[in-house]
């Protein structure tokens, strides 16, 4: 990387991080998008070419990058089809697969867990992977036992591992390139949102929260050690990007204000509060409308949220309700991006940094994306009125801020990352070892934890 | 009638226990099953109207579905076929072909049924052909289009091309709900409405039909 880039980079990624933090900043962040669509199919690829054809993958976003030199940052894709083959992931429908080509990947609705698993999944989370739910949404799991599942997990934890490092590759390519961070790394759900998304599905457990209530508080608490050691071994070793967090079903109208205080949110803030304390930002995706709920977030500490607000809420009023507490991204309607035109764009823009930006604490963006279909003369005005009317004083220089150490104990006081064979049943089974047990029990440990959260990859 | 009044309120109230167990009660009474269902109705309509009014949320109009689901278990082999056929004003609903988003859609569906329209759902990724034929078929008067995805806003234009290229486009009013939709993306599909929101579409639905 040249010089010009890694300042180039290093002066984005403090610009973002002072962002999030609350702090005074030289200007806005200038396409601060942590799902930019409409950068994975700019260059003229079908969604399956994207999902599929890990060269044009990078060529796109290469593409994106070179055409608009001065955005802030550039998310390195998502989902890389043949990982989903490899075990027959049936949680979703792939362009060029099961939908047409030109037509965005979509989530399937169905309940992968039944309404008396609950212990199970309460009390011993691997045997409720193993046995019940991973049976169901992988399809080439469906025969426990059967030589094709073996072959399945195999190829399924290296098609994870070869994920990893396409990832990995195209991250640095945008960072030594192009001198753009990362808009996020690593991921978790809400622990109610993995219950409603893909284990019981949204009609199994609107059921529960009537008919066995107790049930879903208790397995939203169990889940929350795994889902968090989970989102962790994800994200930036690091700690220079938030950890992204797409929120479902908090909000309004899915859950009454008593049933978002009951099963929702305690669990939710637990989770977030553990991953703060770990030294983590986080950016969540507040999708559909939190206006009745979000007031929440000002539970948490000062500066260390970053919240997408979607085209279904208002901006200003998010501003006026949490925007003391963390951060926001939104304002801009889906459809300006898609319909409406440059001058529309222009006076949108310099309308927001005027009055919910004028202070700082906003990143411009749409509901929670950049539309697919975006006209690139929209996202041009978009990224030249930022720059335009975003500013707020060209003499401050944010620092990088320095990674906060780990918690003694691990980021989950007593709960030590879940494991299937534990390093003392091994080393029992071998009636102890020869040389330095260390140097053998880190990476049987490592693959351990590693292998474990591959089961909850499938999650959602 | 005191019963079956009650029986509205344990429905209202989302008491699925006593709802069946009144059901029984009801049946032994020799009361007839039709009389049962309308008092079953009754609480839909309420259920509806307090989701309209934000007293209750989409929780509750899922769990008062599965109770009614229930009750209808019950119910339903003790009616010939046509007793239990919708009699109200016909409303073609589905998802656009490229979306397979059906939630939004299927609140809709329940409040318009429950509200006593005759709802002819045609599921996810529908083609603009199919909601042509379906209209022609019913003579629907209103035909509402849902989508969670912003590839829908071309594809419900599409819709509205169609139904204009098969000569009926003024026979039949074009209501619009979803995540994309607002007013200017009504006015570029060409719709006639758009909904906000699910009680919206189901208000906009008697507009329709002078209600």
């Amino acid at each position: 990387m040249s010089d010009g880039m890694e300042q180039l980079f290093e002066e984005r990624l403090a610009r973002y991080q002072a962002t999030i933090a609350l702090e005074p900043t030289d200007r806005m962040i200038a396409a601060g998008t942590g799902s930019n669509n409409f950068a994975e199919i700019y260059a003229g690829y079908s969604r399956q070419e994207i999902m599929y054809d890990i060269n044009k993958w990078m060529a796109a976003e290469s593409k994106f990058a070179e055409d608009f030199p001065r955005i802030d940052m550039l998310r390195a894709g998502r989902i890389w089809g043949p990982m989903f083959e490899s075990v027959g992931f049936r949680l979703y429908k792939l362009p060029g697969r099961d939908l047409p080509a030109n037509t965005d990947f979509q989530f399937v609705e169905g309940e992968w867990m039944k309404a008396d698993e609950y212990d199970v999944l309460i009390n011993d989370p691997v045997e409720f992977m193993m046995e019940y739910r991973l049976p169901r949404v992988l399809g080439e799991f469906k025969e426990k036992g059967s030589i094709r599942s073996y072959m399945a997990f195999l190829k399924g934890g290296m098609a994870f591992v070869l994920m990893g490092q396409l990832m990995r590759e195209k991250m640095l390519n945008l960072e030594k390139k192009y001198g753009l961070p990362q808009p996020t790394q690593g991921a978790m759900l809400a622990p109610f949102d993995v219950l409603a998304d893909g284990y019981r599905g949204l009609q199994g457990i609107m059921i529960d929260i009537f008919e066995r209530p107790d049930k879903v508080v208790k397995a939203c608490d169990a889940l929350i050690p795994d889902l968090v050691n989970c989102a962790i071994a994800t994200a930036d070793p690091l700690k220079r990007y938030p950890i992204f967090m797409p929120l479902h079903r908090g909000n309004h109208p899915f859950l009454s204000p008593k049933q978002f205080d009951t099963f929702y949110w305690p669990p939710l803030y637990k989770a977030i509060t553990l991953l703060i304390g770990a030294g983590y930002t986080v950016r969540t995706y507040l999708e559909g409308d939190w206006t009745p709920n979000w007031h929440h977030w000002n539970e948490f500490p000062k500066g260390k949220i970053l919240c997408d607000i979607d085209n279904k809420a208002d901006i200003a009023k998010a501003r006026k309700d949490i925007g003391g507490t963390v951060c926001l991204a939104g304002g801009i309607p889906d459809r300006m991006f898609i319909l409406g035109t440059a001058e529309e764009m222009r006076a949108r823009v310099k309308e927001l940094c005027e009055t919910v930006g004028k202070e700082g604490g906003l990143i411009l963006n749409g509901g929670c994306a950049i539309p697919y279909l975006t006209k690139p003369e929209n996202f041009k005005a978009y990224l030249d009125a930022t720059l335009e009317y975003g500013k707020y004083d060209e003499t401050i220089k944010p620092k990088l801020k320095k990674p906060l150490a780990a918690p003694a104990g691990g980021p989950v006081p007593g709960h030590p990352p879940t494991v299937v064979t534990a390093w003392e049943k091994k080393v029992e089974e071998w009636g102890g070892v020869t040389g330095d047990e260390k140097m053998i029990r880190d990476p049987w440990e490592m693959l351990e934890r590693r292998a474990f959260c591959w089961l909850h990859f499938w999650d959602w | 009638m005191a019963a079956l009044t009650e029986l509205t309120q344990a429905l209202v109230e989302l008491k699925k226990e006593d709802v069946l167990a009144m059901i029984e009660g009801e049946l032994e009474k020799k009361t007839a099953p039709l009389e049962i269902v309308k008092a079953l109705n009754a609480g839909m309509i309420n259920v509806g109207e307090r989701f309209a009014a934000c007293d209750y949320f989409i929780s509750e109009l899922i769990y008062s579905s599965h109770i009614m689901k229930e009750a209808m278990a019950r119910l339903d082999p003790l009616f010939e076929q046509t007793d239990l056929e919708a009699k109200g004003e016909k409303v073609v609903i589905g998802t656009v072909k490229g979306d397979i988003h059906d939630i939004g859609k299927n609140i809709v569906v329940t409040l318009m049924r429950n509200a006593g329209f005759k709802v002819i759902d045609l599921g996810v990724d529908v083609p603009a052909d199919r909601f042509v034929e379906t209209v022609k078929e019913t003579g629907a008067k209103a035909l509402a289009l849902s989508c969670l995805l912003n590839l829908a806003i071309t594809e419900m234009k599409g819709v509205v091309e169609a139904l204009a290229a098969a000569g009926i486009r003024n026979d039949v009013k074009v209501v619009l709900g979803g995540q994309p939709i607002d007013e200017k993306v009504c006015e570029y599909v060409g719709a006639d409405y758009y909904g906000p929101d699910a009680p919206a579409g189901v208000r906009i639905c008697k507009q329709i039909y002078g209600q």
